[in-house]
């Protein structure tokens, strides 16, 4: 299967989703019942975001050395951006009112178990999205 | 009626190969092969871009069938 650099680069935005569900989510779901001191939570924060920044940093690198010629942007691109992020935006509309429900509901504990629930939206939300930009991609 | 195309017989007349055109027209070669497999149906003015720089008419280029 030969794929695109734009292919390549979705590919590389579904992996960090799968390698951030792995490392950070395990730790949050661990402490769902813990409440956090702000100490805690910001040294979690730098950690998550030292990773983000290193994880870019080597994916662009990477991207650039490896193909030479630059993502074209055209208006297929663009048709399947739009089709793509309207998903998500509806998926995280969707996840919102979860998100409500479970609080009213109490069903979830403050602090880590609302930074877990959060970080698992997004993700999955985000990976849903990724994986459906990857499926128009190939198929259209 | 769907929209179709006869891309890949004129543009293999005219010997051009899909990343030569698809450069000219300024779009990536995906997006050439995507029509010319029916997936995607381009906008009138890439439709006119594509063409022109084929030398022929847009109507003799993509019909419906």
């Amino acid at each position: 299967m030969i794929l695109s650099k734009k292919e390549t680069s979705i590919l590389i935005e579904i992996i960090f989703s799968i390698l951030f569900l792995i490392i950070f989510l395990p730790f949050f779901y661990a402490n769902q019942k813990t409440s956090f001191t702000i100490g805690d939570l910001s040294k979690k924060i730098i950690e998550i975001i030292i990773f983000t920044v290193a994880y870019f940093s080597i994916t662009y690198t990477f991207l650039e050395v490896y193909f030479k010629n630059n993502i074209v942007e055209d208006e297929r691109n663009d048709m399947i951006n739009s089709k793509s992020y309207k998903l998500g935006y509806l998926l995280y509309e969707l996840s919102l009112f979860v998100f409500i429900g479970l609080l009213i509901n109490s069903s979830i504990d403050f602090n880590g178990g609302v930074i877990f629930f959060i970080l698992l939206l997004t993700l999955v939300v985000s990976l849903i999205k990724s994986i459906y930009q990857f499926y128009l991609h190939r198929t259209i | 009626m769907e929209l179709k195309n006869n891309l890949k017989e004129v543009r293999q007349q005219k010997g051009l190969t899909q990343e030569e055109l698809a450069t000219n027209v300024g779009v990536s070669r995906q997006t050439i092969i995507s029509i010319e497999r029916y997936r995607y149906k381009p906008s009138l003015e890439l439709a006119m871009k594509i063409a022109i720089k084929l030398d022929i008419n847009t109507e003799k280029l993509f019909y419906f069938e």
